[in-house]
């Protein structure tokens, strides 16, 4: 297991290396320069003396390696459109409601999700089933944006019970969260309902069945437990799926967070920033992608020898 | 068949003739047909194909053409899904944005499977340290999102037309579908029938070429309908962020993004172009389930 860990560490520092490579030469690719975009015309000299602050006259591969040396030393350096503000300061001020509005939306989805994927599973082919089975078809199918302008529609514009957008009270907080909750949420239930199925056909829960152990028991002890392993590994892709989904329910909300300000930055040119993010988010998903790993081979000791 | 039959059978045709053999394909088409769950979707996927390119031949309407006079219209005889703030018809314009949204839908699709067969098979394939290379790296992205780096892509090319979207969609959606192609691969490669083509002497590439790729080809039809939803989701988040393919075009998602400002007063604005991405996805995703189970029975869910 140490040998394994070991392993995916020492490889999780290339792939940060590709990724922060692959941003910054994409980012290279945009046409324009954030200094030439104003209209009042700057003296030859002061262009030169930015470029040359923010290493815009250096060659790509030296760029890269200051940004690397930033990165590793938790700087993201200033941000080129908002002068008096480094991308730190943006991501110290934006990040925790997103993190906020993320967690709170896999809360909804561990909350409803895993209960009606276990209750379908306990009851197969019966109307909860069915039902939740089809909330679930339906929880992946409808476009998020679809999800938020019904809920304003009707929760807040028609029957005025909660705030149509923005991010302060509690209440602001509900109908963001719910929104982006919806898919895990139908991935849960799915997920354990399936996972709950295969392991209710399982010997020991069968043999725990026939030495007389209560049915209540035998579900807690002997089927939850294991078909809740699927759902550790199951959170790294609904990371994805949570980070893609705030860039929409935030931008509808009016959410002043990291996917809201992503889409500002990158029409307003703020490279800074932008890579900012995108490195920011990358690093997240690798090292979320990590601690799985090592978690549900911590949980499930039979995947460390397939995995050698 | 009846006994009698069969006694005909094994009397009168001579004991070399090949019996009627059924192909997997076969096989699988009738597994497919007995799930009725994915007939259904199938049918209305089909459906939704044939009105998107019928419709617009047949419309009396210019789907382009503004009028302010009839603009915030609701559904109507003239005008079945109402018209927009610029007095179009919703008709002939959903049509054509379906046109858009699908056609981007198989176009960054088939791209995702390009990019995944190209990547999966040559690990898959060549095996060892490139093999193990290859997949610890997307062991570390598994599950990066991929909507960023679409946005920093479209960012670049700044005017979006129908490859930029295919490209920026595709760009950081592959690593699943290489892994599956990689699984397959190497599943395959034990198999009796390509270890005696080595021996023999069959050069690699027509090892690759003719025993490994062609029995992909099942869970790639499998993939394609997997890859959809997403994609097709996709496109119409970027379009609603205002990201899209450039107007007068419209995809479902940029008309919906039309929709977005009056949907307290026009609600079926936004509504008609979020339900047809909702069908679309919804169907994709019943015929995934229904060519896995068909194709590949072994993993059957239960």
């Amino acid at each position: 297991m140490a040998a394994y860990i070991i392993r995916r560490l020492v490889w999780t520092v290339p792939v940060v290396l590709l990724v922060i490579l692959m941003t910054f030469l994409l980012m290279k690719q945009i046409e324009g320069n954030p200094f030439r975009q104003t209209e009042r015309a700057v003296p030859a000299a002061v262009q030169a003396n930015l470029e040359r602050k923010f290493s815009l006259d250096r060659p790509w591969y030296v760029q890269y390696a200051n940004y690397v040396k930033g990165v590793a030393t938790g700087d993201l350096g200033p941000s080129l459109v908002l002068r008096d503000r480094t991308v730190n300061d943006i991501v110290k001020e934006q990040f925790p409601r997103s993190v906020e509005l993320g967690l709170l939306a896999f809360g909804w989805a561990v909350l409803l999700g895993v209960p009606a994927g276990v209750l379908a599973a306990l009851k197969p082919n019966s109307r909860f089933d069915y039902g939740s089975m089809l909330f679930s078809n339906v929880g992946f199918a409808l476009p998020n944006f679809l999800v938020a302008t019904l809920l304003i529609y009707f929760v807040s514009v028609k029957w005025g019970l909660l705030p149509t957008s923005g991010w302060t009270t509690w209440q602001h907080k509900i109908l963001p969260s719910f929104t982006l909750g919806l898919v895990p949420m139908a991935y849960f239930a799915r997920l354990v309902r399936g996972t709950m199925l295969e392991t209710l056909q399982q010997d020991y829960v069968r043999t725990a069945k026939a030495k007389g152990l209560r049915w209540r028991r035998v579900v807690t002890v002997h089927v939850l437990r294991n078909s809740l392993i699927p759902v550790v590994t199951a959170a790294a892709p609904l990371l994805g799926y949570i980070i893609t989904g705030s860039f929409i329910v935030e931008n509808i909300f009016a959410v002043p967070g990291i996917g809201r300000y992503y889409v500002t930055a990158v029409s307003a040119r703020d490279y800074s920033v932008v890579m900012g993010l995108t490195v920011l988010l990358s690093v997240i998903v690798i090292v979320a992608n990590l601690v799985v790993d090592i978690l549900y081979g911590i949980l499930d000791p039979r995947t460390q020898e397939a995995r050698g | 068949m009846s006994a009698t039959q069969i006694a005909g059978r094994m009397a009168g045709v001579d004991a070399g003739a090949p019996i009627r053999q059924s192909s997997l394909w076969q096989d699988a088409w009738r597994r497919y047909l007995r799930n009725r769950g994915a007939v259904a979707a199938g049918a209305v996927f089909l459906l939704l194909v044939v009105w998107c390119l019928v419709a617009p031949l047949v419309s009396p309407h210019d789907p382009n053409e503004v009028d302010f006079a009839s603009a915030y219209q609701g559904p109507s005889w003239s005008h079945p899904f109402g018209t927009d703030q610029f007095g179009r018809d919703l008709f002939t314009r959903a049509a054509l944005g379906g046109r858009i949204s699908i056609g981007i839908g198989f176009g960054a699709t088939l791209a995702i499977l390009g990019i995944g067969v190209v990547y999966g098979a040559i690990s898959g394939f060549v095996g060892g340290k490139l093999d193990n290379a290859l997949m610890r790296f997307l062991d570390a992205l598994y599950g990066l999102p991929y909507l960023p780096f679409a946005i920093l892509a479209l960012a670049i090319v700044g005017t979006v037309d129908f490859w930029t979207m295919v490209v920026a969609l595709s760009i950081a959606s592959w690593f699943i579908t290489a892994r599956v192609v990689r699984g397959q691969i190497i599943i395959l490669k034990e198999n009796d029938y390509v270890r005696a083509a080595k021996a023999v002497g069959v050069r690699w590439y027509a090892i690759l070429g003719r025993h490994l790729l062609p029995n992909t080809l099942g869970v790639l039809v499998i993939t394609i309908f997997l890859e959809l939803p997403g994609v097709i989701l996709g496109e119409a988040f970027l379009s609603f962020l205002g990201l899209g393919i450039n107007p007068p075009d419209a995809s479902w998602g940029s008309m919906a993004q039309d929709g977005r400002d009056s949907y307290r007063a026009h609600p079926h604005i936004i509504i008609i172009p979020s339900l047809a991405i909702a069908t679309l996805v919804l169907c994709a995703n019943f015929i995934a389930d229904g060519l896995r189970d068909a194709l590949d029975p072994r993993t059957k869910e239960t």
